[in-house]
């Protein structure tokens, strides 16, 4: 197992945003996490990465306790997030943007040396963009770029962190359908090059079923199922938390 | 951002070095070249924390005035070696400095600018109003630095070179972080400090980088004014010199170095004409900075600047 | 016994006001950059303001009951102007913008009035000038009125903050702000009628503390940089907080008074920041991630 989730809460003040969160990912995985709005599926993400560190429970990645680490650090082990929220560097350029996020794995970054010297990682970088049919538009500033391009944005800078486990948060959020289908497809193809493991926070049901290898679903901060797509597709328990909330 | 090219730099300081020299300078003339060279270079090592990484310090004239002090305090001992007093106000501004980045740092970018303002005000209590270093009326009658020993600074002319030699190494090493990897990361910092987390950088460690380097580059400015004014008061920490540096930064334009430079001196030049009506003189300060802000956020010069929008909190 | 009571508890007490006050100024400053994402430099001018509108209002009506419903609410006007005029322009700019301009614009309301009343002290006589035996020793009673008034006024606000529908909207749009947008109300409004509201409750502060202490347009500076503290300490993250850490830090910095001078008294305070700030960097109630 990769990633261990194990029996993770948080609270914030009286609220109870997670109970008891329990889940393994294998190496090389596609795991989705589902569940309708409000189910905590952001902030278990968000202790996962680091941002918040849990009330109770452990997280683990590859068999090391990440719990408390700082977001910065937990990165440095190989596991990257995207946002929700489109969240770039806007006024720099889409080649700066990826740059500085493959630099931070530089071997001067974080030290004396970095003010003289300058890593080297065009050739990592421009080849990311590609991949994300990002290339033509190296040189634009990042706030230009249209939606479905920022979002793909978001996905290099995770990549660009060599990680082994990625975290999507809503990857495919605000993209037309077609725009949903090419960059499923895309993901699922980089994921499988690079021997990527994926956790991945979606709403959009075709996005779950297609690519997924197993999906579990939170609802009011806990784990109410976690199964193969079919399996999920027909849990009981599924269909009522999803028919008693508002969801797409 | 427009990087002048060395030839053109070059050719600059080739002028300023030139100035004793032109017919008709008097010592008045040089002296104001001084303060207005002095606070040009101290507004260009702001715009490494204000205009590259985002932070707005509110305390700067406390780096500077220790390093006045500093200097004081040596050449009132017989201390006169101008490179004693550069290194001993490394060391206290750098203390200092360490003190404050490191609390100024550890939370969200609002945290810097309320932080640097509370110790620099502390500071200037501390000096104002105890006895320890003179009081209100600080060190005074200090006598002329030497480069040798037996070569003083003691005309407008040397004193010129010394700062002209000043804002040539302060521009050497601002050029040098903000093209370097440590600069861009703290671009990246400033455009999106959550980001720059997540992509594994230790940004506490980057921003007290930042906030160490403006300090110890304000703090060997504030080192070299009593060489030229032959006194150090806590006047030189008040918070309304920190509204000076901060202004002459805006005045130049964000995120460019030079934009500042030229700002503080052209804010020096003001300064000291409209200095005789003292009494609105503050008043004109702030409306210039709310002006600036609202009209005119890049600057004088206007120059192309990596910083700019972000977030919205209004809908469109 | 004869200390506590003769000179401790009035001390104390004296302190609880000033909390109050404090605290006023730093919830002022939570809510607008909770919402509004300005830290409003200006803050401690709007408490000034209101101690010379104070003045003004008694010089031509000769009272200070008058002057106590319509300072707030010309301070009140002022802030609503100010923030359309200047700050609504640069919201979405980023937050160092806001940071310089209201540093600027305190500097405008402060420089403006020494312009229009000169820099010397001023005096409000207190609208009652008698005092009244307590526990054995005489206690002005401006002072009690005004401990009865911290109350009140604490009160309403913690009354609008959880039981008003605007004011548990305005205390969640305070931690997410974007929240705002999906409940269809006017946020231009709402932002104006906060910092303005905010803006007379800090005059109102100044005005009703204005007896006790003397007018003079520095008395925002010392006020709003005991605030930076006060928000330092509790954190943004919790109206609670700050309230709890301003009536820590009133309390402190009545008693220490007695024994200390005024520097001293300062360099103390400061001194109870760092220690916190070692302790807890978070401050006393502060929250990860949210506005930390």
């Amino acid at each position: 197992m990769i990633l261990e989730v194990d029996a993770v809460g948080k609270q914030f003040g009286a609220l109870a945003a997670l109970t008891r969160v329990s889940l393994s990912v294998a190496p090389g995985q596609v795991f989705s996490v589902i569940g309708p709005n409000g189910a905590g599926k952001s902030t278990l993400f968000n202790v996962i990465s680091g941002l918040h560190a849990p009330s109770t429970g452990h997280v683990r990645f590859a068999g090391e306790d990440i719990t408390g680490l700082p977001p910065e650090q937990v990165n440095r082990r190989g596991l990257a997030k995207t946002f929700q929220i489109t969240n770039v560097f806007p006024e720099i350029s889409v080649l700066d943007n990826v740059r500085v996020a493959a630099q931070s794995r530089a071997p001067e970054s974080g030290r004396l040396r970095s003010l003289w010297r300058r890593p080297d990682v065009d050739d990592t970088v421009l080849r990311l963009l590609e991949a994300f049919g990002l290339g033509r538009r190296a040189d634009e500033l990042a706030e230009n770029l249209s939606h479905g391009e920022q979002r793909y944005l978001e996905i290099c800078l995770a990549l660009a962190t060599a990680p082994r486990l990625l975290l999507l948060d809503e990857p495919t959020a605000g993209m037309t359908p077609g725009e949903t289908r090419d960059a499923t497809a895309l993901i699922r193809r980089i994921v499988v090059e690079r021997g990527l493991t994926l956790l991945l926070i979606e709403h959009d049901m075709s996005v779950v079923m297609g690519i997924s290898d197993r999906v579990a679903v939170l609802h009011f901060g806990e784990k109410i199922a976690e199964g193969t797509p079919e399996e999920i597709r027909h849990d009981p328990r599924v269909i009522e938390a999803y028919l008693g909330g508002v969801d797409d | 951002m427009s990087k002048p090219p060395t030839w053109r730099v070059a050719l600059v300081f080739a002028l300023l070095a030139a100035v004793p020299f032109v017919p008709g300078v008097s010592r008045y003339h040089l002296l104001l070249a001084f303060d207005a060279l002095l606070f040009g270079a101290i507004a260009m090592s702001l715009d490494l924390l204000i205009g590259y990484t985002g932070l707005v310090s509110f305390g700067h004239a406390a780096f500077y005035g220790l390093g006045a002090y500093a200097t004081a305090v040596l050449l009132e001992r017989g201390v006169l070696s101008v490179w004693a007093c550069l290194a001993f106000a490394l060391v206290v501004v750098g203390l200092y400095a360490l003190v404050v980045s490191y609390f100024a740092t550890a939370r969200r970018g609002i945290y810097f600018a309320l932080l640097t303002l509370i110790f620099a005000e502390v500071v200037y209590t501390f000096f104002r109003y105890t006895q320890t270093f003179g009081g209100s009326d600080g060190i005074q009658g200090l006598p002329d630095a030497s480069v040798w020993p037996g070569v003083l600074i003691d005309t407008p002319t040397r004193k010129y070179y010394l700062v002209l030699a000043y804002l040539l190494g302060a521009w050497v090493v601002c050029r040098r972080v903000v093209t370097s990897h440590f600069g861009r990361v703290l671009v990246a910092i400033r455009e999106n400090e959550d980001r720059a987390r997540f992509l594994g950088y230790n940004v506490q460690r980057y921003k007290m980088g930042a906030c160490m380097i403006s300090a110890l580059l304000t703090g060997l400015g504030g080192a070299i004014y009593p060489i030229r004014a032959a006194f150090a008061t806590p006047d030189l920490m008040v918070w309304t010199e920190s509204g000076e540096f901060i202004i002459s930064v805006m005045i130049g334009g964000l995120g460019t170095l030079v934009g500042p430079v030229i700002g503080g001196a052209f804010f020096t030049l003001l300064r000291d004409k409209v200095s005789s009506v003292v009494d609105w003189y503050f008043l004109v300060i702030g409306a210039v900075l709310v002006v600036i802000v609202l009209f005119m956020p890049r600057g004088l010069l206007g120059l192309r600047r990596l910083v700019r929008l972000r977030r919205g909190r209004l809908p469109a | 016994m004869d200390y506590l009571v003769a000179v401790l508890l009035p001390q104390l007490l004296h302190g609880l006001v000033f909390g109050a006050a404090l605290g006023l100024l730093a919830l002022g400053l939570t809510v607008i950059f909770g919402l509004l994402g300005v830290m409003n430099f200006a803050h401690g001018e709007l408490f000034m303001l209101g101690a010379y509108a104070g003045l003004g209002v008694i010089g031509a009506t000769g009272s200070f009951w008058l002057a106590l419903l319509a300072a707030p609410l010309l301070v009140g006007m002022v802030a609503a102007v100010t923030e359309i005029a200047t700050l609504r322009p640069i919201y979405h700019r980023e937050p160092l913008y806001g940071l310089i301009l209201t540093f600027g614009l305190a500097l405008v309301f402060r420089e403006g009035v020494r312009q229009l009343w000169g820099g010397d002290m001023r005096r409000i006589l207190p609208p009652f000038p008698g005092s009244t035996p307590l526990l054995g020793m005489l206690y002005p009673d401006y002072r009690l009125f005004l401990l009865a008034a911290s109350a009140v006024v604490l009160l309403a606000i913690w009354l609008f903050f959880t039981r008003t529908r605007a004011g548990i909207i305005v205390r969640a749009a305070v931690q997410d702000a974007e929240m705002l947008d999906g409940l269809g109300v006017n946020v231009r409004r709402v932002f104006t009628l906060t910092f303005a509201a905010s803006g007379a409750l800090a005059a109102l502060a100044g005005l009703l503390l204005a007896p006790v202490f003397t007018v003079y347009p520095q008395m925002g500076v010392e006020m709003i940089l005991l605030a930076f503290i006060v928000v330092i300490l509790g954190g943004m993250g919790s109206l609670g907080g700050s309230v709890a850490a301003a009536f820590i830090i009133g309390v402190a910095q009545s008693l220490f008074s007695l024994w200390m001078n005024p520097q001293r008294v300062a360099i103390a305070i400061f001194g109870i920041m760092i220690i916190v700030l070692i302790v807890r960097p978070r401050g006393l109630y502060g929250r990860e991630g949210v506005l930390e």
